[in-house]
This record gives C-alpha cells, sequence and structure tokens, in this order.
C-alpha cells in the first residue's frame, strides 16, 4: 500500500472518530449552558429598560424557551445532525451567517499570530539556545518572561498610546478604515495597517512560549549521539544546527502550536476589544451574557470542528517532519 | 452624494476670514457678530459622523427593542408622528398638526403630504394605523403600554389618522418620537411576521439616513436620504456607526477623532471630565432630559427588615448623596429628592420629607433603635446582603461606599455582584433580595416610567424593571390611577404632588441621583445635540462646524 493511501485512510479514520465526539461535546455544551440562571429574553427585556409581561411571554414563546428543556434538547441535536446552526434572536440572523463574518477577521488575526509567534519564537529559541548563558541568551529568556507576564491589555494599550496617539503611525482600532471605504490595494494596505498593532500584541505572548520551548528542545538536542557523529564528520555548527538539530527539536513546538491553534480560533477576547477587532472572540463572550445560547453553542461546535481538525493535520505533519512518524 | 460643496479646508478659511473681519470691525459686540453668520449661511453640507455605540448593536429593530444600542443605532433610518423641545413640548414631524377633543378620547393628526420612505412609496395615514395598532402594540416592549388606551385609529383620508381612546390618555402624546414610536411602512411589513421581518437588520423608514450595510462586528454605514421631508436636511453624507469594547480604547479613539460622538456611558465618568478639557472636544450632559433617569437603592418590602417603613427610612437618611455624586459619580448627577425627576417640571415637587439633611446618621440611629433593631456586644444591629445593579463601576464603587456608611450605623453589608441575566432573575423573578441598587429612566411621563415602580398591578413576577419591592398602598394606587387618565393639566400634577409627599413619606426606594449623562463630541460638527432625546434623536440637524 502506498503512503498517500495509508494516509487517506488514516484520515478518514480520524473523521470518523470525530462524529461522536463533537456530538458528545454538543450535548455537553447544551447542558453545561442551562447551569446559567437568566434568559435571553430577561437580557433582552432587561435591555430594552422596561418591558410588559405580554412582551416577555411573547419573546419566551418565539425563543422556545417555553419548552421543556428534554424537548429542547432533543430539538438542538436534531439541528446538529443536519449541520443547522440555528437562529439567533438577539441578532436576528442566522448562527451560521454570524459565525461566517467574524470567522474570516478571526483567520486573519490568528494566522498572522500563529506564522510571528511561531518563527519569531523558533529563531529566538535557537539564538539564544546556540549560546547558552550569554548576554545573548539571558536577554532573550528576560525578553519572553516580561512578554508572557505582561497583561495583554495592558500591552495593547501602551502600543495604541506610543504608535497611534504619539507617533500617529498606525491606526489605534477596527480592522479597516471605516468612513473611508477603500478598494482594492488600497483597502489590503489599509487592512494591514490596522492588523499590525493586534497581530504584534497577541504575537508576543506566544512568542515567548515558543522561545522557551524551542530554546530546551535545542539545548536537549544538542547533547544527543547524532550530534556528536555530525561533529565528528566535520560539519559546521551552523549546518548541524538547520539540518539536524531545529529539524528534531521543532516537533514539541508543532504540537504546542496546534494546541494553541485552538486557543487561538476562539479568539483573543482581550485583544479583539481592547482594538475593536471583530473576532469570534468577543461575540462569544457578548453571547454568554446575553444568553443568546443558540449563537454561543454555534460558536462552540465550529471551535471544536476546527480543534478536531487541527489536531488532525498536526498529527499528520509529524510524517512530514520526521519520517520514523507513520500515520497509521 | 454628487452636491457641489467646497472642500472642508477652503470653506474653514473662508469663514475664519469672514469672521475676523466681523470682529475687527465692530469690537464691542465682537462676540455677538462673530457667531451671526454661522446662523445666517448656508449650514455646511458633507463629512462622516462616526459615532462610537456601546455595548455593540445587536439588531436594528427599534420597533421592536428599545435597549440603548439598538435605538442609538437604529434610530437614523426612522421618523416618528412628533418631535419635542428641550422642555418636553411637542413639535410636528410627520404630524403637521393634532387636536386632542374636549373629552381626550380623540386625537387626531394632521399628516404631511410630502413624505415618502427610502424605497420611495409614499407615507401615508395606513402607516400610522398599522404602525401604531400592529407594530408598536403588538411587538414593542413599551408600546403596550403607551398605547394602552388606543381601540382604534380611523383614517378618513390618507394624511389624516385619528386615534379613538377608551379612557383619556395624557402621556400618549409624550411617546411619539422617532425613538419611542418609529413609524414603519406597512407596505414591508404587512402580512410577513413581524418578529422576523428581514427589515429588523436592514431597516427602512422616512428618516434621514438611509441604511447601506452592516459589516457585523465593524461598522455600519448609514448615508443621506434625498428624499427626506425635511427640505435640505440632513446636511451630512454619512454616519458611521462603531463598537469597542474596552472603554480606555474608545477614549483613545474620540481623542485621536477616528471617531466622533459618544453618549450614554459610551467613555466612563472619569474620562469624560478629561476628554472635556481638550479643545477639539466637548462634553456636554444635554440631551437626556426626555429620560428623567433616576439611580437608587431599592428595598425589599416582603420581608424583614425592609418590611419596616422605619428601617427603611433609616437608609435613606444614612446616604450623604451630595458626596456620592461628586465622588463616585465624577459630579455627573445631581441630588434626588423622591420618585419623580426633576425634568418634569410640570409634576415635579420638592416639598417632601427631606433625607439629605447634615445630621442624617444621628436620625438613622434613632429610627433603628425605635425599629427595635438594637447594637449588639459588637455594636452590630443586624446583617444585610447588598446586591449591586450589574451595569458598570460606578455601581460597584456606590456599593463600597453604601457598606462603609452602613457600617457606620451598625448594619454589616456583605456586597453581591453578579452578571446581569443572574441580577434580573433574582430581583424580579425569584424576588430573592433584601436591598439592591438600581437605576431607571422616568421618561417624559410619569404614566410611562414612574407608575411601574411603585403600582400594585406592577408586582409582576417574572417582568424585569417593574415593582421590584413589591410596595403598595390602595390611596397611591388610586392617586396614579386618576392621573393617568384626567386630561387637565393642573389636576393631573396635583394628584402627582400627593403622590410624590406619600411615597417619599413611605420609601419603598431611597433615591439617590438624577444622572446625567456626559456626550462627547468632536467640534468639527455642531448641532449634535438638539433636543431632549440627545443622541437618539435622528441627528438630521448635525452639520460639519
Amino acid at each position: 500500500m502506498g503512503i498517500a493511501r495509508t494516509r487517506l485512510r488514516y484520515v478518514a479514520r480520524r473523521l470518523a472518530q470525530a462524529v461522536p465526539i463533537l456530538l458528545g461535546i454538543a450535548v455537553m455544551n447544551f447542558l453545561l449552558l442551562q447551569l446559567a440562571p437568566g434568559d435571553a429574553a430577561t437580557v433582552l427585556a432587561g435591555e430594552a429598560g422596561s418591558a410588559t409581561p405580554e412582551y416577555m411571554a411573547m419573546l419566551r414563546q418565539r425563543f422556545g424557551l417555553d419548552q421543556p428543556l428534554s424537548l429542547q434538547l432533543l430539538y438542538y441535536v436534531k439541528q446538529v445532525l443536519v449541520l443547522d446552526l440555528g437562529f439567533s434572536f438577539r441578532h436576528n440572523m442566522s448562527v451560521l451567517a454570524l459565525i461566517l463574518e467574524r470567522l474570516g477577521p478571526t483567520l486573519l488575526l490568528m494566522g498572522t499570530t500563529l506564522v510571528l509567534s511561531v518563527g519569531f519564537g523558533m529563531l529566538l529559541g535557537v539564538a539564544a539556545a546556540r549560546r547558552v548563558g550569554s548576554w545573548r541568551d539571558s536577554l532573550i529568556s528576560i525578553l519572553a518572561i516580561v512578554s508572557y507576564a505582561t497583561p495583554l491589555f495592558w500591552v495593547g494599550l501602551m502600543l495604541i498610546v506610543v504608535f497611534s496617539l504619539e507617533l500617529d503611525w498606525l491606526p489605534a482600532t477596527g480592522m479597516e478604515s471605516v468612513a473611508m471605504f477603500y478598494e482594492g490595494w488600497e483597502r489590503i494596505v489599509d487592512v494591514a495597517r490596522h492588523l499590525v498593532l493586534p497581530a504584534v500584541t497577541l504575537s508576543l505572548f506566544y512568542m515567548a512560549l515558543y522561545t522557551r520551548l524551542m530554546r530546551a528542545a535545542v539545548l536537549e538536542q544538542s547533547g544527543l549521539d547524532y550530534v556528536t557523529t555530525a561533529r565528528a564528520k566535520g560539519l559546521t555548527d551552523r549546518r548541524i544546527t538547520v539540518r539536524h538539530v531545529v529539524r528534531n527539536a521543532v516537533l514539541p513546538v508543532v504540537t504546542m502550536a496546534g494546541i494553541q491553534t485552538g486557543n487561538l480560533l476562539g479568539g483573543s477576547v482581550v485583544v479583539e476589544s481592547v482594538f475593536g477587532w471583530p473576532g469570534l472572540g468577543l461575540l462569544a463572550f457578548q453571547s454568554l451574557f446575553a444568553r443568546d445560547f443558540n449563537l454561543l453553542l454555534g460558536i462552540f461546535f465550529v471551535s471544536a470542528c476546527l480543534v478536531v481538525l487541527v489536531n488532525l493535520l498536526v498529527d499528520l505533519s509529524y510524517t512530514f517532519l520526521d519520517p520514523r512518524i507513520e500515520a497509521r | 452624494m454628487n452636491e457641489p460643496h467646497s472642500g472642508p479646508t477652503g470653506t474653514t478659511r473662508r469663514n475664519f476670514l469672514r469672521t475676523t473681519g466681523l470682529a475687527t470691525a465692530g469690537a464691542a459686540t465682537a462676540s455677538l457678530m462673530v457667531r451671526r453668520p454661522a446662523v445666517a449661511a448656508e449650514p455646511k453640507r458633507g463629512g462622516t459622523l462616526v459615532h462610537l455605540i456601546q455595548p455593540e448593536v445587536p439588531t436594528l429593530a427599534t420597533y421592536m427593542s428599545t435597549s440603548s444600542p439598538v435605538s442609538q443605532a437604529g434610530t437614523r433610518a426612522y421618523a416618528g408622528l412628533l418631535e419635542y423641545d428641550f422642555d418636553l413640548n411637542p413639535k410636528p414631524s410627520l404630524a403637521e398638526s393634532w387636536k386632542v377633543s374636549d373629552d381626550g378620547l380623540t386625537v387626531t393628526f394632521k399628516l404631511r403630504k410630502d413624505v415618502v420612505f427610502h424605497d420611495g412609496k409614499p407615507f401615508t395615514s395606513a402607516d400610522v394605523q398599522f404602525g401604531v395598532m400592529e407594530v408598536l402594540k403588538g411587538v414593542h416592549p413599551r408600546g403596550p403600554g403607551s398605547f394602552r388606551e388606543v381601540t382604534r385609529v380611523e383614517t378618513p383620508d390618507a394624511h389624516t389618522a385619528v386615534f379613538r381612546l377608551g379612557n383619556p390618555a395624557p402621556y400618549m402624546l409624550m411617546a411619539l418620537s422617532s425613538y419611542e414610536s418609529p413609524i414603519v411602512p406597512k407596505h414591508l411589513f404587512q402580512g410577513s411576521d413581524l418578529r422576523n421581518s428581514k427589515h429588523a437588520n436592514e431597516p427602512v423608514g422616512a428618516g434621514p439616513y438611509k441604511f447601506v450595510e452592516w459589516k457585523r462586528g465593524q461598522y455600519i454605514r448609514f448615508d443621506r436620504f434625498d428624499k427626506y421631508f425635511k427640505k435640505g436636511q440632513p446636511y451630512l453624507d454619512r454616519i458611521v456607526q462603531r463598537s469597542i469594547a474596552d472603554s480606555a480604547t474608545r477614549t483613545a479613539v474620540l481623542e485621536r477623532g477616528e471617531a466622533h460622538l459618544t453618549g450614554f456611558g459610551g467613555v466612563p465618568y472619569s474620562d469624560a471630565k478629561a476628554l472635556g478639557k481638550l479643545p477639539h472636544l466637548t462634553v456636554t450632559t444635554k440631551g437626556y432630559e426626555m429620560f428623567s433617569t433616576l439611580t437608587w437603592l431599592e428595598f425589599n418590602t416582603r420581608k424583614p427588615p425592609f418590611d419596616n417603613k422605619k428601617v427603611r427610612q433609616a437608609i435613606a437618611y444614612a446616604m450623604d448623596r451630595q458626596w456620592i455624586i461628586d465622588n463616585i459619580w465624577f459630579g455627573f448627577g445631581k441630588v434626588a429628592t423622591g420618585p419623580i425627576n426633576s425634568n418634569l417640571k410640570q409634576f415635579y415637587t420638592a416639598d417632601v420629607r427631606n433625607y439629605q439633611v447634615p445630621d442624617g446618621l444621628e436620625l438613622a440611629n434613632r429610627l433603628l433603635d425605635e425599629a427595635g433593631h438594637k447594637r449588639n456586644g459588637s455594636g452590630v444591629r443586624f446583617e444585610l446582603v447588598h446586591d449591586l445593579t450589574p451595569y458598570g463601576e460606578e455601581w460597584q464603587r456606590f456599593g463600597e461606599y453604601v457598606k462603609q456608611r452602613l457600617d457606620q450605623l451598625g448594619i454589616k453589608v456583605t456586597l453581591r455582584y453578579e452578571d446581569v441575566a443572574t441580577w434580573l432573575r433574582r430581583v424580579y423573578t425569584d424576588l430573592d433580595f433584601q436591598m439592591t441598587s438600581n437605576w431607571l429612566h422616568g421618561f417624559a411621563d410619569p404614566v410611562i416610567g414612574v407608575h411601574r415602580n411603585y403600582h400594585s398591578s406592577f408586582i409582576k413576577k417574572g417582568t424585569v424593571f417593574v415593582n421590584g419591592t413589591g410596595w403598595s398602598s390602595p390611596r397611591t394606587d388610586q392617586l396614579m390611577d386618576k392621573a393617568a387618565v384626567e386630561p387637565d393639566a393642573t389636576k393631573r400634577a396635583a394628584l402627582y404632588k400627593e403622590l410624590q409627599k406619600l411615597l417619599v413619606e413611605e420609601a419603598p426606594i431611597a433615591w439617590i441621583l438624577e444622572n446625567k449623562f456626559p456626550t462627547v463630541y468632536n467640534n468639527k460638527f455642531a448641532d449634535v445635540i438638539a433636543g431632549p432625546l440627545g443622541i437618539l434623536e435622528t441627528l438630521d440637524q448635525v452639520r460639519l462646524a
């Protein structure tokens, strides 16, 4: 059997296994959310500042909240099985449409963050490990610890104060200059300029993580026999690091990145709220307080699907990085 | 958007030359003269106003929700039958005139004939009939209350609407603004499910700005409606609405000029004070006159210790309202004396028991002694859980103040802070609270905003922001019932004055302050706040300065 075919079978099996897992997650989410006191009708009426009893009864009936819990659950499972995410009454819109509108910005921010943080994290990790104990190592380690320990919202606000308010180099918030309505190339540049501050804020945090991980992995690998062998062969330090050590050391980083991607896809409430970035995290956060459970369950479900998918990709990527690992 | 209008810099320079020229011409009346040309000249056209709305806007269906973000965003698209001046007198809008019959049972509106909706179809009396009977009475949170006496709306011709009432309803004329009662086009809603209309998020009205697009999480865009019935208006090309969840960022964005307007708690009170000192920003508390908001402490009068009037009065005496306003609300407020906001000059009276006295703590101690709550060995009279209304930091600070203050009376207070849904359920459904802070709008007439807190018919489990104290008395019920249907303004006022006296004496609520919200706007724009609804007006008068 060819490798490609084995891989395909492996993917198919993993996907089949994912179905009951996702269904279980959906049911658990539904039940967990029932623990929160108050319902969407209360919040909507609460926001209106006043309401008549008839209005509240009308809302509850419309949301299906007047049905017994078991029926609501049954209805929800039925919906999930046909991949219908339902309707958000709060937004008067289908959940799928709401999520899709936010998914783009989320993926853009998260993708950029992932590339920046993994890229620079690996570079800095290797740079530190190659001169252990030197001033360079100390500097990188201090930088990593500081950026890991600093609260994200503070970093975000300080970047706004410096680069937006003081220097006036970059826009403070949003994904586009809303009043301009740019098209084409101008729009891409505009979005990119808006992306800089949130992406840097978020990357600093994750980069610290990858730097530490990479440094440790490189150090560990450097002491192994194959490195000694390579050195005995007369390879240069640089070549040993690039061709041999990094390739082996990157495995734990990829594992970690896979797990973090799950987090990233859920969005970052803090960065989204500081920079007004239209992502999924803030939407989920607001839906929780509004008890908009249809929407919240939808976001949970989409996130769960993406996590399953990303994990599968990570597992597959192992087989490319290290030929000794086989997909079975 | 092809109207000729000069570029912003050119016009500014011309205005500048003109004003300086006049100022040097007549030194004595310089300040007067400087202003005059701005008024006399044709208002400048063009410009994009970026409005920060907080929290994020869920829908644009103002005919179905009165929540603050929905109204701030959606009101741009709709017009109402009437508008109001700062003293809350009605002015013509879609209705050019109106007449209330002597018995108060018939209200006739003459409608403008030159009004079209954004889709080009004309506005007629059929839209009023449908709007009131089906939409506002059917799906609006307050409509069933405001229009409760309306039995039918007759349409003798396309531009006359006659409201037939079961009883006189003097308060109804106060509920006809574009914010409170938006008029939707009948032809787009009739026969469809009102609650699931696609026009909830793509509003079509007769208002000054027509909806263009909504990028969720980013912005909502409204452009000038060229066929708006007020000729020449609106002046702005466009209004763009945004939400930013973080309050510090909102402040920064206003400072930077990326956004130009926010109100209703859009920036924290502390920041509002600082922003007001910047040359390019204005901070005003005008434009909330029609909300008559009050902040208070609400007692659960069903259970001890607050079933005892003396205990309630003691707490009311213990609060130093001016201190609270100056230190917790940064001066954005006015001492409240009772259930009716002093904005409502017609009905308000200060001639009630005064709880804001220098020896408040002494009086409070004496009342608690009389109520039988003696101090124990460690000086404690009783323990109390104080719930905090979950609408922002001010109320948390206020709770901390209450805790410290009541400690001096020997009442040991535990604070409890929950999220909105949990708190609403606790107070209005489970009735599981002792004392909670709260803030409610009183609106333009006591029938709309005040009765709900004190009338026995509003003791309704599961309905929010109604009589949560559970308190009522036959006499106060009777006074409110009479005032609701009394067409004579003087007699009505007398009824409300007696009501205030009785309620303040009984103190089911300790009224603390009349809220003054700060609105922040960029001085690039003029005439931003032009009515008692402030940023919830249609904003058809806003122009570049």
